[in-house]
């Protein structure tokens, strides 16, 4: 399949859905934040706390690591707060880009250490959707990713749920799924773009 | 741009690819704007899915978490490069992880290397490091002075921090077969290339080479003994809490190059236990080496 075929750069649309149910201050909080506020960072955490939080537990699993993980995620929102930069995606995706590229170092490194000497089979891997979605507190936003998640083939939706929520690297993706190598990166991608496209994503 | 690394997009921005690539594709990013509102606009559409994922954290979360900020000054936001090297122009949004130029790896084919002594070698630490990546930010400077001694009471206390000097390393060169190799080679040639380096009471050497503009640490081991029987050596990285983040294993042998995984920037210390098979999530016991990077 060409990669090429499907993109499309986003469109800076108007209404976006996902700012719709959020608390619209949340640039506001980091820029304060950014000045040395505290308390801006404290409403701030009470209004993500638990969006980052959950990923991150979902890619670590062990809560002790979780929380661990998620303390330094926001040590480091805090320390780069400055650094947000609205012309690249919402602060919310900001702040879980940041929680998710740490929560993936610290699996990977701790799975690292465990292959080495269990000769642990990532391929064995239950592939399924996430089990605590019942946890999640904003139902409504989930039904509409569960909706736009249903709209992706099998294989775009395995592959992107194992790389985002389980954080296995393309390459081990491919062969849990049985793909052929390579070709993961272009599910995972033309799944995120379907995502894209029928959650309405702007920028 | 070629199909092959504009199709890492989406791999790239559920952080999907591992260290070369990842490297790779942001040496293309900096310069390739579709691709970045592609990546932005991919990263925001996977940030949906955390809300099937949502769990409210532990209360007492909070209160760390508070007392964590109080301690540590926010960066001032990026300004034009003073030096051109490790902050790129008008990626302020790089803060986001890997998101744009900062976090790149300079060109990994790069020809000739400072040599270093002659029979030591490369160890790629696949597993492990293979992650190693510019973990996220684009802040490239170094805070310090904060306490790291946290968590190191046991610090052996004879070792005299003597920044070694490091000259006769064989080259290594085959980039494009080993991953780690070609990483710990950025950085023992990177301009901001630190040294930092103590010599352990069994005569032994190590020596952490840091670059903060690559945001990696390189360890390099010289008489290192074996770990003890049914033990192995692991690799951590200390950062200004005095939390201890693992940075691997290290591979057994006298003569090593390790790059430890994960982002060395902000790190305080880097350390050397003896842990069981596998590794732990924490250092149970005292440091056979900690090499403070300042």
């Amino acid at each position: 399949m060409d990669p090429m075929s499907r993109i499309s750069v986003v469109p800076s649309g108007d209404d976006s859905p996902e700012g719709a149910g959020r608390p619209p201050q949340l640039e506001q909080l980091l820029r304060r934040a950014a000045t040395g506020d505290e308390t801006a960072f404290a409403d701030l955490y009470d209004a993500v706390a638990a969006r980052l939080f959950g990923l991150v537990r979902r890619v670590v699993r062990d809560p002790a690591q979780s929380e661990e993980v998620t303390q330094e995620v926001f040590l480091e929102i805090w320390r780069h707060s400055a650094r947000f930069d609205p012309g690249k995606g919402g602060a919310m995706s900001w702040m879980l880009t940041i929680a998710h590229r740490k929560a993936v170092d610290r699996v990977r490194a701790a799975e690292a250490a465990r292959a080495r000497d269990e000769g642990y089979g990532a391929s064995n891997q239950d592939v399924t959707h996430d089990s605590t979605a019942e946890s999640a507190v904003e139902r409504l936003d989930a039904e509409r990713v569960h909706r736009a998640l249903e709209t992706l083939t099998p294989v775009q939706r395995q592959a992107l749920e194992l790389a985002y929520l389980s954080g296995y690297t393309h390459t081990e993706v491919a062969t849990m799924l049985d793909l052929p190598l390579g070709t993961a990166k272009t599910r995972i991608r033309d799944g995120l773009i379907r995502l894209r496209d029928t959650l309405g994503v702007t920028l | 741009m070629s199909d092959d690394i504009h199709a890492l997009s989406g791999a790239y921005a559920v952080d999907a690819l591992d260290d070369v690539e990842r490297a790779r594709f942001e040496r293309h990013l900096a310069g390739c704007s579709a691709c970045q509102a592609e990546v932005d606009g991919l990263a925001a559409a996977a940030s949906e899915l955390s809300v099937l994922t949502e769990v409210p954290p532990p209360p007492s979360l909070r209160a760390r978490v508070l007392t964590d900020i109080a301690t540590v000054r926010p960066l001032p936001p990026l300004t034009p490069p003073r030096d051109v090297a490790s902050d790129a122009p008008g990626d302020a949004g790089s803060t986001v992880p890997g998101r744009a130029s900062t976090t790149q790896l300079p060109t990994t084919g790069e020809a000739s290397r400072p040599t270093e002594r002659a029979g030591s070698e490369v160890t790629a630490e696949t597993e492990t490091g293979r992650r190693g990546q510019a973990d996220e930010l684009a802040d490239r400077r170094s805070s310090r002075g904060r306490g790291f001694t946290r968590g190191w009471r046991l610090v052996v206390a004879a070792a005299t921090v003597a920044v070694l000097a490091i000259a006769g390393f064989t080259v290594w060169r085959q980039v494009e077969k080993d991953p780690q190799q070609a990483i710990a080679d950025q950085v023992l040639a990177a301009p901001d290339a630190a040294r930092y380096g103590k010599r352990l009471p069994d005569g032994a050497t190590a020596t952490i080479v840091r670059s903060t503009s690559l945001q990696k640490a390189v360890l390099i081991t010289s008489g290192m003994p074996q770990p003890p029987s049914g033990k192995v050596f692991q690799l951590w990285l200390e950062d200004a809490t005095g939390h201890m983040t693992s940075a691997g294993l290290m591979p057994s042998g006298g003569d090593k190059v390790v790059v430890l995984a994960g982002d060395a920037t902000h790190s305080k210390a880097a350390g050397v236990t003896v842990e069981p098979p596998g590794g732990s999530d924490q250092p149970t016991s005292a440091p056979v080496a900690l090499i403070p990077f300042a």
